[in-house]
């Protein structure tokens, strides 16, 4: 080995080191992804939630609860557009058993709120929960926030979003033009402000950005049925495939991870959860990540 | 003001009129069961203009023709227990009224307004609804004092988010009631607001001059009511003022300038009835008919106002192409002659507009189509599953359709524009618009390109392009299109706009 050699190894491997470290200790803790099956959606939603140890982990006495499902669309149910009301009306019941003082639920809706709020089914769902909010946004609500990020410096968060103790990740899992899928990373728009189009030009990136700054304690997939193609807002129930699963986990990018699976897709293959993953958001890989079956 | 009998009755129909207002918004409904066109589909000026003018018959306006015969038979009661900008303007009525004409509004401009406007739509140019009593008072509330309610109150509430924060929540079912039943759920700023509200507020300043003043010398309206209630066999008795009396010539709002009731302008407010000190005046039906007046105005108004009506009607028939070319109209509408002469232009598809996409036309459709609604997608999209503008046309010329029928009526169609379009222009990815398309088989699809980036290395990049045979053009596209000074994505008018047929959706070769 010659000086030259030996002084860009040693570079290398003083520039790799903490990544490999890192590995490592990825590695020693597993990620534990909780999937659920059945065809009575409130019962599987809790016991996905159980597996991952109960609502009670992640939300104390007293929380303030913010559950973000997917409720973006003039859809319903059927059509795999929005997460589907009774997994997300168990979630929201979880938490109020868990002790929130308060749950709320909303959506920055890409269609008209009302209709969104409407056939979407969730506002109805939630209809008489006691200690549970589900308005439509406020514009005025959303507050710049420094991301410092690597595509995003800075961007219009949602103030409720940023004050909750508890942030749940509650998307259903569908096809997306741009991002292939979109699952728990992507949901995260719906607390996003401005012109949110313009984060279409460096999708992945800008995502880890807002995903790093705002952490989803819980994330709850909806799989109950999925959207194979022609999302996110589909509306041909040929596109539609029912699977009766909700899958869980602490791990944002396990969840997604996993759930890329049941669209005959890889983790590897979906450039966001690539790009959470080198951001050390969680763990993509699908031979480090323990799936409980329950 | 005394609570008569026909008080109560205007106070109701202001009442109803107010709330079918309101009730002309969504509201958790897909159908909306009773909407302010009631007050439209009762008008016989409507009815009439639209007669005229489609030289057809429509359903829709059946209510106006009852209303037609029942002034036939009683008179122009209309105007004095119905109408909404009458009892606005009796509400409005200054302590010293003052019931003697205004000369230079005195005499026969009634008959020079609604003469030239009648034959106008008789010529193919309906614009009666422009000088419509009731289309003027919903066009200045919708334009206009309606927004306006709705910005003073958000513009307070956010304010209120400024000063207190999150503590505000406190207070929010408060205003979540009033944003419920009260307020627009979006404060849309509109064209031709100013001059809405104008029209309005210049008809009430009237009332400073004199009671019922447009009432009795402009309203086409009325003007049209009293002819037809030149017919009624009711007649007040004693048709005159009593030589030890005369009390009913401060009593009355509308007429006995001249010692005599003109019936053309008697609005059976019952004033004079209820306030004769000796009790001696009554309404009563008296047969034979016996027509104080002649039938028809004076041959010179007739024929003057059938040349009005020309003079006004074929100018405006001109249109330059550009101006064509940019008339995106609401779904359904399929022809812009026949629109024209169907529209309205009481302004409540605007109201109704779920994602606020119709705004009236203030020069774009040329003086024929002022006011009439244009799809702004840049503003507002039409939203796929909606059928409200349809459902609240008081004259179908926006088609009342099932939603699956409307979702497959063409607006337009989709054009990129390759110079703003961020993938062809700036060669990054993008495609918004493939993301927001509505229809299920998707209008906007993507291919990868292996495109030259503009920083000289080659990359993969999603190019979208429009399926024309399917995209109704609701606009959704160029409404969301992130390139903020162009969109990089319009929608154009077409010439066909047959709906969108089953086949042509899914099975195409790209």
């Amino acid at each position: 080995m010659d000086r030259r050699t030996f002084i860009k190894s040693a570079g290398a491997a003083t520039v790799l080191a903490p990544v490999l470290v890192q590995e490592l200790l990825a590695a020693t803790e597993m990620s534990l992804v909780a999937v659920a099956e059945g065809t009575d959606y409130p019962a599987i939603t809790r016991k996905a939630i159980n597996a991952v140890g109960g609502m009670k982990r992640y939300v104390k006495a007293g929380d303030l609860v913010v559950v973000k499902p997917n409720m973006g669309w003039d859809r319903s149910p059927e059509f795999a557009a929005n997460s589907h009301p009774l997994v997300v009306r168990a979630v929201v019941e979880e938490c109020l058993a868990a002790g929130a003082r308060k749950v709320k639920v909303f959506d920055h809706t890409c269609n008209d709120p009302r209709r969104c709020y409407v056939k979407s089914g969730i506002e109805k769902a939630l209809k008489g929960l006691k200690g549970v909010e589900c308005k439509q946004i406020e514009p005025e609500r959303f507050r710049m926030t420094a991301l410092k990020g690597q595509f995003l410096k800075e961007w219009e968060l949602y103030d409720e979003a940023l004050a909750a103790n508890v942030f749940i990740n509650l998307p259903v899992a569908k096809h997306h033009g741009l991002s292939r899928l979109t699952l728990g990373l992507k949901n995260i728009m719906g607390v996003m402000g401005g012109n949110r189009g313009f984060t279409h030009r460096n999708l992945a990136v800008a995502l880890a950005d807002v995903n790093s700054h705002l952490r989803s304690h819980l994330t709850i997939i909806d799989a109950t049925r999925i959207l194979t193609a022609h999302g996110p807002q589909g509306g041909n129930l040929a596109d539609v495939k029912v699977l009766n699963k909700v899958i869980a986990s602490a791990d944002i990018v396990a969840a997604d991870a996993y759930a890329t699976t049941l669209f005959g897709l890889k983790p590897a293959d979906i450039a966001v959860t690539v790009a959470a993953h080198k951001r050390g958001l969680g763990q993509m890989n699908l031979d480090r990540i323990k799936v409980v079956k329950v | 003001m005394k609570l008569t009998t026909a008080r109560i009755s205007q106070l109701l129909f202001l009442a109803l009129f107010l709330l079918l207002f309101l009730q002309t918004e969504y509201r958790g409904h897909d159908q909306i069961n009773a909407a302010v066109n009631s007050f439209f589909r009762a008008d016989p000026l409507v009815l009439v203009s639209y007669l005229l003018a489609a030289k057809s018959w429509n359903w829709l306006l059946l209510p106006a023709v009852l209303m037609t015969l029942a002034t036939l038979l009683l008179g122009r009661f209309f105007c004095g227990w119905i109408c909404p900008l009458g009892t606005l303007l009796d509400l409005l009525t200054p302590k010293q009224r003052s019931t003697r004409p205004v000369p230079w509004l005195a005499g026969n401009l009634k008959y020079w307004l609604l003469l030239p406007l009648l034959s106008a739509s008789l010529f193919n140019l309906n614009l009666a609804g422009l000088l419509d009593p009731i289309a003027i008072l919903l066009r200045g509330l919708t334009f206009f004092f309606y927004p306006l309610l709705g910005l003073t109150a958000r513009e307070g509430w956010v304010r209120l988010y400024g000063l207190i924060g999150e503590q505000r929540d406190s207070l929010a079912p408060a205003y979540g009631l009033l944003k419920n039943y009260l307020l627009p759920f979006r404060e849309t700023l509109y064209p031709l607001a100013f001059v809405s509200a104008l029209l309005l507020v210049l008809i009430i300043l009237l009332e400073r001059l004199e009671t019922r003043a447009w009432c009795r010398h402009l309203c086409p309206l009325g003007t049209l009511l009293g002819w037809l209630g030149r017919f009624s066999p009711f007649k007040r008795i004693p048709p005159g003022l009593c030589a030890d009396c005369g009390q009913c010539r401060e009593l009355c709002p509308t007429t006995f300038d001249q010692g005599s009731l003109n019936r053309e302008e008697c609005i059976l407010c019952m004033e004079c009835e209820q306030g004769c000190p000796n009790q001696r005046i009554s309404f009563r039906p008296s047969w034979p008919l016996q027509l104080s007046e002649p039938v028809l105005p004076q041959r010179r108004l007739l024929l003057g106002g059938l040349a009005g009506g020309l003079l006004l009607a074929v100018p405006t028939r001109f249109r330059s192409p550009e101006k064509e070319s940019g008339l995106l109209r609401p779904p359904g509408v399929r022809d812009e002659g026949d629109f024209l002469k169907k529209c309205v232009r009481c302004g409540e598809c605007m109201k109704v507009c779920l994602k606020n996409a119709l705004y009236p036309a203030a020069w774009q459709a040329g003086l024929d189509g002022i006011y009439t609604p244009l799809v702004i997608p840049r503003l507002g999209y039409c939203e796929y599953n909606c059928t409200l503008c349809g459902q609240v046309c008081p004259t179908g010329a926006i088609p009342n359709l099932a939603v699956e029928e409307k979702k497959r009526q063409v607006i337009g169609k989709a054009v990129f524009d390759k110079n703003h379009c961020l993938p062809f222009a700036r060669k990054t990815d993008c495609i918004v618009c493939e993301e927001h398309c509505p229809i299920p088989d998707k209008a906007i699809r993507s291919r990868e390109v292996r495109v030259l980036g503009l920083d000289g290395v080659m990359k993969t990049v999603k190019e979208p392009y429009v399926v024309e045979e399917i995209c109704n053009g609701c606009g959704i596209c160029e409404n969301v299109c992130p390139v903020e000074t162009r969109a990089g994505i319009k929608v154009h008018v077409v010439r066909n706009r047959a709906p969108i047929t089953e086949e042509a959706s899914g099975q195409l070769g790209y």
